[in-house]
């Protein structure tokens, strides 16, 4: 059964390990709204067939208000449903019921191609594992979201600079098999980035990652968040969580 | 966990071998209906009503017959027809020859105008005494005329045509010109009392043709104007036996009946069957018995009007001598000659000019005509008239019949020559008609009935083409007479003769001619050509007249034995169908030749149609031959149930073995993609200390489950249609899919290098669109998509090779009618058959597809995540496969080009545009699974 006791704690702003003086900071565009995206009695179930009978409902009536800037993080055990809820927040799934709101427009009033094209413009989304394109090295995988624009050759250099920026600058002719869970992770937040995006949804970015490497995520997933990014992450990394701006625990 | 349970565990392994066993098993299931229906479409159609030709010498030559058989040539002797007759294996051996060509004059065509006086006491005293079937006098009716009571002037234009069906012939035409008007009765004082005649009115000239038509003549209800005399119409007339042609009919024979009754050759005399009839109306004879006809040996002779007035008329003229022999004829109801008669009236004024179209009167030889017997064909009638003739009682039989005897020629319009020209991909074999000499038709006979002779310049002369052969014995023979017995209908005898393996009977049912092809070479609507009034055209109709062989000898005169029997068609006694009666039809056939005799077997025959282009068919005034075009004929093509059977069955079993290879092959492709899939789990046993060896065999047991199956499946097929075909089919099939097991458990062996891939290659075409992302995803994964790619062009090629065979299908059968017949039976098992193997290749083809699509969903949600839109995802899965579909197009048009011309050459062309569409339809179809 689903546990939807949402536990929400503030924390001050944390600089964390500092904020990076990069090149990013002038790529990212200047948030135009306070809160990029807020969630409003989310509710997600799964299956269930004819009636609804056998339902797994996996978040109740979940509420979120990301502002830019904050880094909200969304912990719970396996099967809890944070990454539901982050699906749902970068638009690819939709709730069961609820509002999403993407700069305080719902995403209920818009079609399949606007979400798409609102999504590129103001979330960047990492999945677990980074799921990168085989086939195609580190820079073509960052490069691969301005395809959709047609500006995939003015934003090389941009791609270069955000491979530099998560440490990879020299990995950047690799593919895929060639690089360890970290580097991976580190590719598709780049690939994250790479369109200016306002909001980060990140899935367990430092699972299955050893400490050193998972810091590294962290520190740079917190440096983003000083450039008036908004990051929402899923994860149960103790170090990732105390480091967040906001909480929710889901049981 | 065992290998049974590993292999129902992979559920594509499984998948895959029950596509291919529900495939083998429907694929032999509907090719052994296809095959019994083939073979029952061809048994019930392989025998005709004869099975063997016998002639004296061998006919056309080659597997194509022509029709005519019935040539006036014999070379068979009575001696022969009995030997044949004596064979065991004989069950009916009948005989046929061309008798005579017989030329008949018609009466003289007449035009009618009703001209009825009215009431006179005289007239009804005297015609209709004594007159049972006459009207009362009290129902006359009232006087009337067509004919004003002043005389008026009238221009009447005769003229005659003739059509073979292509164009018409102007035989003659003539025109005369005079005044008619109402006649009246002229009451004249003669010794002892007085006397009425019929008169014209004052001051009428009447209308007179040239010689030998007479002039204008009132009578007793019409005023009658000769007209100009008919054309010659000339028949031909066959001799059989008709007891063993009855036998071979059936009882569409029946009509011969009447001439097994005829008498023997000896009770034939034409003089004392003459004075037998004549002596009946010496002694009396009942109306009754007049309007039946009297019974002669067993026979009502209903025509016995034309017997005694052409007996009469060769008496009176001399021909008939005490060796005329009386001829028995079975005459034809009808003609197909096409001759047409008209009177156009016109009245006109003194200076000649058309007053008044009175109309045109004209008559056709038609149903109603009878050779022999039809006397006034001709009898036309004047626009507005009424016939009173009947008024005087039912005169019909007492005027019906020719009055002047049929002339008996032995100048036979022999067939045309035939050479063979190109021939075409199902067999039909185009054909060029030679012709042979000129003659002038439209002839006016040399005298009248009256024995004057007769002024031949007023026609101008027809040129006809004519293939003559003069086969005169130089034996001068009495004048025969000719004798009905009764008629026959040609439509009826062609229908028992059956449709599709009609075989020719002879010369009473010709086949018949249609223009396909103007002289140009165009296309012209089909025009079933006419015998014109020659009988020597290219087209000849049904003979006249049957008659038996003593008619035969009454006609030409042959000492005993001699060789006049043209062909003796002859039945087996064996039973069945042609496969079952053939070795003993062979058998009969040998010991024909052994009496020197050219026996044709024609069982298992078809007809079929030539095409006949047709050379200096026509001749204008220049004297330039022209052609007549192309016309289609049905020949009889030998061999047909053979080559058919033999054919379409070669047909049924390559799209079956093509079916189940293309199937194998595919699961072959499909079963090595999926290996690929398990090398993760081939790496895991490799890593808990599995030899390469022992984990082949691993993933070989699972195979050997699917082959087990699969020899099961084949087994029970061939036991349940005892047929060599299915278990090599069947036998085929499992040794590719052990091969493709073999190679796939090859693949699966370690694999040391696999991490180490080059470094990106800049010079790789960079990834800026959703096709640059399919083709560099497709680049990544090149085995699979290789794999992918030869199973669509497998799936392509086989497609094409199918559509091969199945528009192939009627081109192996051949052009006869059996073969449309047999084709049409195999047709829709052959395309349930290639329909089913398209749907077992689309589906093979798409679960290779599957075993990416878990990797290609994940990637696709990938871009989704980054923004792509749902167009360019779309676009990303078409790319795909469009750009396998682009490696697929060259392997499956070239493989179906291939396949094409191994297996139907004609139709490679259009296997080639199958496999292309093929291909191009595979590819939104797996564009929308990818969905």
């Amino acid at each position: 059964m689903t546990n939807d006791l949402n536990l929400r704690r503030e924390r001050g702003n944390n600089d964390g390990g500092g904020s990076l003086q990069t090149r990013a900071n002038t790529l990212v565009k200047a948030a135009d709204h306070a809160t990029p995206l807020e969630l409003s009695s989310i509710t997600i179930r799964y299956g269930g067939g004819k009636g609804g009978a056998d339902a797994v409902s996996v978040v109740e009536g979940f509420d979120l208000t990301l502002h830019a800037g904050e880094m909200h993080c969304v912990a719970g055990r396996s099967g809890s449903g944070k990454t539901s809820i982050l699906t749902v927040g970068a638009g690819l799934t939709l709730p069961t019921s609820g509002r999403v709101l993407w700069e305080g427009e719902s995403l209920e009033s818009m079609g399949d191609d606007e979400i798409a094209d609102r999504r590129r413009a103001l979330i960047g989304y990492v999945d677990q594992g980074g799921a990168l394109i085989d086939g195609m090295s580190a820079l073509e995988n960052v490069l691969l979201p301005a395809v959709p624009d047609g500006e995939v050759d003015q934003r090389r250099d941009m791609a270069k600079d955000l491979l530099d920026l998560v440490g990879l600058g020299r990995r950047m002719r690799h593919r895929p098999a060639q690089l360890s869970g970290g580097e991976r992770q580190r590719v598709a937040i780049a690939r994250a980035l790479i369109l200016g995006t306002r909001v980060l949804v990140v899935d367990e970015p430092t699972a299955s990652l050893d400490r050193a490497s998972a810091n590294r995520i962290i520190s740079i997933l917190k440096d983003t968040t000083s450039d008036g990014i908004a990051v929402l992450v899923a994860s149960h990394d103790h170090e990732l969580v105390r480091l967040s701006d906001t909480l929710t625990e889901l049981i | 966990m065992n290998a049974v349970q590993r292999f129902i565990r992979s559920k594509v392994l499984l998948l895959t071998a029950a596509i291919l066993i529900v495939a083998m098993c429907l694929s032999v299931l509907v090719q052994n209906q296809s095959q019994a229906a083939l073979n029952r479409t061809v048994d019930e159609n392989s025998r005709g009503l004869y099975d063997i030709l016998v002639q004296a010498k061998a006919g056309s030559g080659g597997a194509l017959m022509q029709p005519e058989i019935a040539n006036g040539q014999g070379g068979i002797s009575f001696d022969q027809l009995q030997g044949i007759r004596d064979l065991s294996g004989t069950s009916v051996a009948a005989p046929i020859s061309l008798v005579s060509r017989v030329t008949q004059n018609l009466e003289a065509p007449r035009l009618e105008a009703m001209d009825y006086l009215g009431f006179n006491a005289g007239l009804v005293g005297t015609a209709t005494a004594g007159q049972p079937g006459g009207t009362d006098p009290s129902k006359w009716p009232a006087a009337q005329s067509v004919l004003s009571e002043t005389p008026k002037k009238y221009r009447l234009t005769a003229s005659a045509t003739s059509s073979d069906g292509a164009s018409e012939k102007t035989l003659f035409k003539s025109t005369a010109e005079g005044s008619l008007g109402k006649a009246r009765l002229v009451e004249e004082q003669v010794d002892g009392g007085k006397s009425i005649r019929i008169a014209g009115p004052e001051g009428e000239t009447g209308i007179k043709f040239p010689e030998p038509a007479g002039g204008s003549e009132h009578n007793l209800f019409n005023l009658s104007v000769a007209l100009p005399m008919a054309p010659e119409v000339t028949e031909s007339v066959v001799a059989v036996d008709p007891v063993s042609e009855r036998a071979l009919l059936g009882t569409s024979g029946d009509f011969l009946a009447p001439l097994e009754k005829a008498p023997p050759a000896d009770a034939r005399s034409a003089e004392a069957i003459g004075r037998h009839f004549e002596s009946l109306f010496t002694n009396g004879i009942g109306m009754e018995e007049l309007e039946e006809g009297p019974d002669f040996l067993g026979v009502k002779l209903k025509y016995w009007a034309p017997l005694m007035t052409q007996y009469q008329q060769a008496k009176r003229s001399g021909e008939l001598t005490g060796d005329s022999q009386a001829i028995p004829l079975i005459v034809r109801s009808g003609t197909s000659t096409d001759l047409k008669y008209s009177v156009k009236i016109e009245e006109i004024d003194d200076s000649g000019n058309v007053v008044k179209e009175i109309g045109t009167a004209d008559r056709s030889l038609d149903k109603d005509y009878l050779p022999f017997v039809s006397k006034s064909p001709f009898a036309l009638s004047w626009p507005g008239s009424t016939d009173y003739s009947e008024l005087l009682g039912n005169s019909a039989n007492f005027s019906r019949g020719l009055y002047s005897p049929a002339t008996w020629s032995t100048n036979f319009a022999s067939a045309p020559k035939y050479t063979d020209g190109s021939t075409a991909g199902n067999g039909a074999t185009d054909k060029t008609a030679t012709p042979g000499d000129w003659v002038t038709v439209n002839r006016l006979p040399e005298k009248t009935a009256g024995g004057e002779p007769v002024d031949q310049t007023q026609r101008n002369p027809v040129d006809e083409r004519s293939y003559r052969e003069n086969l005169e014995t130089g034996k001068k023979l009495a004048t025969p007479l000719a004798m009905v017995y009764g008629t026959f209908d040609p439509a009826a005898v062609q229908e028992a003769a059956g449709d599709v393996n009609r075989l020719p009977l002879g010369g009473y049912d010709p086949t018949p001619m249609t223009l396909t092809k103007d002289a140009e070479g165009k296309d012209v609507p089909d025009a079933a050509l006419k015998p014109s009034l020659s009988a020597t055209g290219l087209v000849s109709q049904s003979a006249g007249a049957i008659t038996d062989y003593y008619g035969l000898a009454a006609a030409r005169g042959y000492e005993k034995n001699a060789s006049v029997i043209d062909a003796v068609r002859v039945r087996a006694s064996a039973a069945g169908s042609w496969k079952q009666a053939q070795p003993e039809v062979e058998r009969l056939a040998n010991e024909i030749r052994d009496m020197g005799l050219e026996a044709t077997v024609v069982a298992g025959s078809s007809r079929e149609d030539a095409n006949i282009f047709v050379p200096g068919y026509s001749k204008d005034d220049a004297g330039k031959e022209s052609a007549l075009g192309t016309v289609r004929q049905s020949w009889v093509r030998q061999d047909a149930a053979d080559a058919v059977t033999g054919s379409l069955t070669a047909t049924n079993l390559t799209l079956l073995f093509l079916t189940l290879c293309g199937a194998a092959l595919l699961t072959g492709a499909s079963t090595v993609s999926y290996i690929r899939q398990r090398r993760r789990e081939a790496g895991t046993l490799r890593a808990m200390g599995w030899t390469q060896r022992r984990i082949r065999s691993w993933v070989l047991e699972e195979f050997a489950v699917g082959a087990g199956l699969l020899a099961v499946a084949g087994v029970v097929l061939s036991l349940l249609s005892w047929n060599l075909a299915t278990v090599i089919v069947s036998a085929s099939v499992l040794v590719l899919y052990l091969a493709a097991a073999f190679v796939a458990a090859q693949m699966l062996r370690h694999r040391e290098k696999v991490d180490q891939e080059p470094q990106h290659d800049e010079r790789l075409i960079a990834v800026d669109s959703p096709l640059t992302f399919a083709n560099r995803q497709l680049s990544t994964n090149r085995f699979n998509a290789i794999s992918l790619a030869v199973a669509v062009g497998v799936f392509g090629a086989a497609v094409g090779g199918l559509v091969a065979l199945l528009i192939d299908i009627p081109r192996a059968a051949g052009a006869s009618a059996l073969s449309g017949l047999a084709a049409a039976s195999v047709a829709l098992p052959s395309i349930v058959l290639g329909l089913s193997g398209v749907a077992v290749g689309l589906v093979l083809t798409l679960v290779t597809g599957r075993f990416e699509l878990q990797a290609k969903r994940q990637y696709l949600g990938t871009l989704q995540a980054m923004g792509w839109n749902p167009d360019m995802l779309g676009q990303v899965r078409f790319f795909e496969n469009a750009l396998v579909g682009a490696v697929a197009v060259p392997l499956g048009v070239l493989g179906a080009l291939g396949v094409g011309l191994l297996l139907a050459p004609y139709a490679a062309l259009w296997a080639a545009v199958a496999g292309l569409v093929a291909v191009l339809c595979w590819i939104p179809i797996a564009t929308k699974v990818v969905q």
